[in-house]
């Protein structure tokens, strides 16, 4: 008998603690308009680094809106959540969201499986929802709800191509990490470098978390092209870079704005010196918002924003600024509408604006090399 | 162990009525709360909050308890460790998501099929490896898991690779289709609920003995006529194919799959599942089921120590309940009990065996 009963409460309390968990979900609202953002991205586990820099950012850009009175008579607040970078994770999240009538957008999340994971549900449902990263080809048409704040690998693969033939160089190998974005980073570079007359020698792929390029280094090398391309993340890069120093090879790297990070040059020191590519943002562009951004941002988090940090800022306030045109009575239709209709936001990752049809935002971008330590935006070929 | 304890007071049911009316009437007790508790209560909640987050942790709930319950037949209750239960999870996503997708296969057809395919990859797994024993065996599994793992991510023209598979139907049955969340815990809890009664009638038998005979000692069942090598096998294949059953769950709910759904870290997850609930105990693999997927939700509202939390609870949980929260014997004790599976014995004496 005493088993039933420990059973029985067992039961009791896993029910009671389902409840109690939707109970939380649906607080009594506020008299005053309390507009809400939702945020989802990795707070802890593996990712939990980008969730972090997303959090930080957001809320840098959240405190300028509401001191700067853009929307009168509303106070916009975001509600973060951890995905842990898990599919499974970001559906619950999604109803959670959906749940709370406050919010009338979401931001996230991190990768393009878990934004598409809870996309799915976004787009059934008619909530607007900008991912700050996913680059996925499919994301943006998932339903005309989807938005993101980063060009894709179709953008910048033909732009860095046009950038390597311009300086007269004409055969690239190209090493990518076998995700969706290190495909859609493939087939961009590939198609653009083809397209501009250039010779693709070899094509590599390695599977997420090598730390070893030796073998496919040699491979490579034997077949002398002009650059190497590097389709990958910085921690990858700065150990392919540290390995092709050790064994003495000499062909120039280009790489994709994933590389992009302060941590590249730390983690790969004198071996990614003239490593060349083409980002979005750059903490030394003399720009007064990038400079307000990256003081702020050092001040308050002791550290320089990277690319990551850049991209959470600037999907806030694109957010954000749809929310203030959309006026204190926003809903998530007026609010998508809004979002649809952003053109030459004036962020710090470049005056940003949205297709209209596709959805799919058009950038400049700054060229840069690692000089002297730091990486440096280059003039010219 | 408790497990079977010979009782020579065992008496046939003809000759003790009332001990055997009184056990029918719980066993139907029994059932009915359970059933109301899959079939009134979380309903009822769903319809009563209008929270579809709370629908959308029902079915996650439900599709894990179907992987939880599954692993424990072969690692809790036969005894060989499998740490690639997740892989064999996302073989029949995988498989209902290309037959519907590809095909046109209707739900009918995609979930049976996408359980014996996932079945037919465990027999194949299984047939070289079951002469491996414990720690081995489990390395075995976890290395079939990570292949698997990379098949699905790096088979580009089937798979589609990391892009994963999108627009996947929901379930469907003769034209009526389950497109409200509420209708989509239904459909997934009934489902649920019919592995886990299967799961039940395979372990709570003479069947289930034999199994858990050759976990304890596979020499000695070996010599007393129990096929050894073909226990392991079947026990194998049946968790895989409720494991395919699972997957093709997951995909039909969800519209989207991806390789990322499938990685060694579910499979751990699931193994936990099973140890916190109870080894070898199938009411509390559905327990520990719920527990590890509700505990990480209710607990949001704390933010960054959400998981920190999670594990400290899972930790205090092995720690003070080392046999987990329904350990096997209570487990056993309490099916023969309360659902009258067990030999009814002289009033007060414990049932044994199993009808």
């Amino acid at each position: 008998m005493k088993k039933h009963a420990v059973f029985g409460a067992a039961l009791g309390a896993v029910v009671g603690a389902m409840l109690a968990a939707t109970a939380g979900a649906t607080t009594a609202q506020a008299a005053d308009r309390e507009i809400v953002i939702g945020y989802q991205a990795p707070l802890s586990g593996d990712r939990s680094q980008y969730g972090e820099m997303f959090r930080n950012a957001a809320q840098i850009k959240l405190e300028e809106f509401n001191a700067s009175g853009k929307l009168a008579g509303a106070k916009v607040a975001i509600t973060f959540e951890d995905s842990k970078d898990d599919p499974k994770e970001a559906r619950n999240i999604a109803h959670k969201f959906l749940d709370n009538s406050k919010i009338v957008g979401v931001i996230g999340d991190f990768s393009s499986t878990v934004s598409m994971a809870a996309g799915e549900i976004y787009a059934a449902e008619k909530m607007p929802q900008l991912s700050q990263t996913a680059s996925h080809p499919d994301f943006t048409k998932l339903s005309p709800w989807q938005f993101r704040n980063i060009t894709t690998q179709a953008f910048e693969g033909p732009y860095n191509a046009d950038w390597i033939i311009a300086a007269g160089k004409k055969t690239a190998a190209v090493i990518y990490i076998q995700n969706d974005w290190g495909i859609s980073a493939l087939d961009g570079f590939v198609s653009g470098f083809k397209a501009k007359g250039g010779k693709i020698t070899a094509t590599e792929a390695f599977n997420p978390g090598n730390r070893d390029f030796r073998s496919i280094l040699t491979k490579v090398a034997r077949q002398k092209p002009d650059v190497i391309y590097l389709a990958m993340f910085y921690e990858e890069g700065a150990a392919f870079a540290q390995q092709r120093e050790q064994l003495g090879i000499k062909i120039p790297l280009y790489g994709t704005s994933s590389l992009y990070s302060p941590k590249l040059i730390e983690l790969g020191r004198e071996s990614v010196e003239g490593l060349h590519l083409a980002t979005t943002f750059t903490p030394d562009n003399p720009d007064p918002a990038v400079q307000t951004f990256v003081k702020e941002y050092a001040a308050r988090f002791k550290s320089e924003p990277g690319m990551f940090a850049a991209q959470a800022y600037d999907a806030v306030g694109i957010m954000l600024d749809a929310v203030a045109k959309a006026g204190p009575s926003v809903t998530r239709e007026s609010l998508r509408d809004a979002l649809a209709a952003t053109t030459g936001y004036p962020g710090v990752t470049g005056a940003t604006s949205f297709d209209p049809v596709t959805r799919e935002p058009a950038k400049a971008l700054a060229k840069m090399m690692v000089k002297d330590g730091r990486f440096q935006v280059v003039t010219g070929p | 162990m408790d497990v079977n304890v010979p009782d020579a007071r065992l008496m046939p049911d003809t000759l003790a009525p009332p001990a055997a009316f009184s056990g029918r009437g719980r066993r139907f007790a029994w059932t009915l709360l359970l059933l109301a508790v899959a079939f009134g209560a979380v309903p009822a909640a769903i319809v009563g909050t209008g929270s579809s987050y709370l629908a959308q942790i029902a079915i996650t709930t439900m599709i894990f308890v179907i992987l939880s319950a599954s692993l424990n037949h072969v690692t809790g209750t036969a005894g060989l460790l499998s740490i690639g239960h997740a892989a064999f999870y996302g073989i029949g996503a995988y498989a209902a998501a290309l037959l519907s997708t590809r095909l046109g296969l209707p739900f009918i057809v995609t979930l049976p099929a996408a359980g014996l395919i996932a079945a037919l990859f465990g027999f194949l797994v299984a047939l070289p490896t079951m002469r491996l024993v414990s720690i081995y065996f489990a390395v075995a599994t976890l290395g079939i898991g990570e292949m698997i793992y990379v098949v699905l991510l790096n088979w580009v023209d089937v798979t589609r690779g990391p892009m994963g598979i999108r627009g996947i139907p929901p379930i469907e049955l003769f034209g009526w289709q389950a497109d409200t969340l509420l209708s989509r815990y239904l459909a997934v809890a009934v489902i649920a609920v019919a592995c886990v009664w299967v799961l039940h009638r395979l372990t709570h038998s003479y069947y289930g003995n034999a199994l858990r005979a050759l976990r304890e000692d596979d020499q000695c069942a070996d010599s007393m006529g129990i096929n050894v090598e073909r226990l392991k096998i079947e026990s194998f294949v049946v968790a895989t194919f409720f494991a395919g059953i699972a997957g093709a769950l997951l995909a039909h709910t969800s519209a989207y799959i991806a390789p990322d759904n499938f990685r060694f870290m579910e499979s751990i997850l699931i193994l936990a599942m099973v140890v916190v609930g109870g080894l070898g105990s199938l009411p509390g693999a559905v327990v520990g089921a719920l527990f590890m997927i509700v505990l990480p939700e209710a607990l949001r509202d704390i933010g960054d120590y959400r998981m920190i939390a999670v594990g400290a609870t899972m930790f205090l949980s092995i720690l003070l309940l080392p046999k987990g929260m329904l350990a096997e014997g209570t487990a056993l004790g309490f099916v023969r009990r309360s659902f009258s599976r067990g030999w009814a014995t002289i009033a007060g004496g414990t049932p044994v065996g199993w009808k």
